[in-house]
Parts: C-alpha cells; structure tokens; sequence
C-alpha cells in the first residue's frame, strides 16, 4: 500500500477519530487523532495495516495553543511509510492510554515522556522516571515554561 | 671496553650531567626521553644523603600517579587512548587502574549531572589519602556546552578540591600527559602530606 492507501483506510476505519491526515512526502504520513482511542487505531494499524515497528513516543508543548502533542512515529516493514501519528491534550492536565498492551517498547518512551513533560499515561506498567533522578521529577524540564535553568553561568566564564 | 664505565655515574643532579662534555651517544638519547630517569646505586645513595624526607616522600607520590579509568563523557576516548601502549605513560609512573582504591589520582572528564554526582563523591571518598584530582576538559572546567542544562552541575571546583586543569575540548592524550607533569611539579613543591577530602 502507499501513502495515499493507508490515509484512506485509516479514514474511512476511524471517520469520527482521525483528523488532518495529509501526506507529507512520499515515505512520511501524518495524522491527528482523538487521544481517547489512540490505543483502539494503534491496534489497528499493528494487526490490519502491518505497521509493526514504533520508533519513538514524544511529545510537543504549544504553550500558545495551550496543549501538549504526544508523538507516536511509527514504521512499517511492509510499506514503506512512516507515519507520524500525533493526539492532542490539554495541557494542565496531560493523560492519555498508555499504548504498552500494543507495543510492548512503547515503555520506556512512555516513561521517558513523562518525566520531560509531564504526561501522564493511564494504565502503564510501571510508569516512573527513567533518566531524571528523584528531586528533578516534577520539574517537567522540556516544557517550555521550564524555571529551573541556572540563572548565572559558570563561576570561570564571568 | 667495558660497557659499564660508560654510564653515567649520576642522573638524578642533571645540571652536573649536562655541564659534562664527555656525554657519549648513548647517554643523550637516555636524556632525551622525558621522564626516564637511569641511575645507579651511588646516585641513590647521594640522593638520600642530601634529601630532606619530605622531598623523599613528594618524589615517591609524585612517580606513582595511578589514575583511576573512570571515563564520565566523550574526554573519556583520550583517557583511555593515553592509557594505552603508544603514549607509554609507565615511563612517569601513570597507569590506569580500574579500582579506586587502588587511585591516586581522579580524572573528572566531562560534565556532572546531578545524578552522577553521588557517584562521584562516593568514588572521591573511596580513594585513599593522598590523592589529587584533574579536570580534564571545558565540560568539567565550565560546563562547556552543557553550562546552561537543567541537569548538570554547576562550578564543580565549589565541590572537589581540584588541582589541575586542562582545557580542551577534548584535550588531546599529550595535553594530559602535561597535565600530569604539571601535578607532577605541584607535588614536588608540597610541603604538606597531599590532599585529603576536607569539604
């Protein structure tokens, strides 16, 4: 299937979840989808669309829009199409369906998402921080809002 | 000839060395290596005699420089290429061990999040007595490129008594090596007993 097939098939599968799905190029494809069924499409996309392969979860802060973008980029061994899969939240309070029970390595992106920006995933296994130690959790430090940079630079370059 | 009687009679005064005109071949290319000191039982002898034992000590400390193969960033690859056989750092008595507790010298090699800075200060206080430390590169001095993050560690020199600093980023393994020799002379102006952990 090309890129042109699987937006179709997405759309028509999910009429009500699906929005803005475009084609970027010829090997990218991105969608918006409704955050409560994310778990509901990405299932569908692993079992009737061969897309087998996540690459990475992430996520975007809109300070202006005034919600958090969880990123889910994945890839398929059968086509060859990456499809950049993204659901919007609010951002004073950012939870979505972990997407674990689908993509067994979705765990620590999931995990690596919460402690940078603060999202939390519902129904993850073992949802704490993965790099951060303790003190920084609860800091958020890559949104964009972020306070706790120092404020004046090395003793030695002053 | 015997080969013998061609040695020097003193190495270790190497202003009275120089002054001598009949240096042969031999003896300079030994010279010419820095750190390798050739001696003999007489120059020892002389050498204890008109040596206050503090010096004695300093000489000893400063000929031993183990340093602990503890590489923290990219300035780690140098620490691990001057180990090796091409530098032949053996020759100034550095040589990497791999327990600190068998250290006497800490490299701090890149910058310090605030999650490996219990590490560190464990390592530090796992090393025993005398025992230095080098900063090793700008991530380490300054924070380099990492000076505004909000995970790593300010000023580190507020934490570890630092005594060397070598610039670079990363520092090449002879700017290292300098960096020693630079430690090296430190310690034989100490008067003190080394470096203990006082913060």
């Amino acid at each position: 299937m090309d890129a042109e097939q699987i937006i179709k098939s997405l759309t028509t599968k999910f009429p009500d979840v699906i929005s803005d799905a475009k084609v970027d190029s010829d090997i990218r494809i991105s969608a918006y989808s409704e955050a409560e069924k994310i778990v509901e499409v990405c299932k569908y996309l692993k079992e009737e669309l061969q897309f087998g392969h996540l690459s990475a979860v992430t996520a975007i802060d809109q300070i202006q829009k005034n919600e958090i973008d969880v990123v889910y980029l994945i890839a398929s061994y059968d086509h060859p199409v990456v499809l950049k899969l993204k659901a919007r939240l609010p951002r004073d309070n950012p939870e979505i369906e972990s997407i674990v029970p689908v993509y067994w390595n979705a765990n620590w992106y999931e995990r690596e998402t919460y402690e940078l920006f603060g999202v939390q995933f519902k129904n993850h296994p073992d949802l704490r921080n993965l790099v951060l130690p303790d003190e920084l959790l609860g800091d958020w430090p890559l949104r964009k809002d972020y306070k706790g940079f120092p404020n004046r630079t090395a003793k030695n370059l002053v | 000839m015997d080969p013998l009687n061609e040695k020097p009679q003193e190495n270790i005064n190497e202003d009275q060395q120089l002054a001598g005109e009949d240096m042969d071949m031999e003896n300079i290319i030994h010279n010419e290596i820095p750190g390798v000191i050739t001696t003999t039982s007489q120059g020892i002898t002389e050498f204890l005699k008109t040596t206050k034992i503090q010096d004695l000590i300093n000489w000893g400390r400063k000929n031993s420089l183990w340093f602990m193969a503890q590489a923290m960033g990219c300035c780690g690859v140098e620490i691990i290429v001057t180990g090796m056989s091409p530098m032949d750092t053996d020759r100034f008595g550095i040589i990497p061990r791999n327990s600190p507790r068998h250290a006497d010298v800490m490299i701090i090699s890149g910058y310090v999040t605030k999650k490996y800075l219990p590490a560190l200060k464990r390592l530090w206080d796992q090393m025993p007595a005398p025992k230095w430390i080098i900063c090793m590169g700008d991530c380490s001095i300054s924070g380099g490129p990492f000076y505004e993050s909000y995970s790593t560690v300010q000023n580190i020199d507020k934490i570890f008594p630092v005594d060397v600093y070598i610039p670079g980023c990363p520092p090449r393994p002879e700017a290292l090596i300098q960096g020693f020799l630079e430690l090296q002379k430190k310690i034989a102006a100490k008067k003190d007993k080394g470096t203990a952990y006082m913060r």
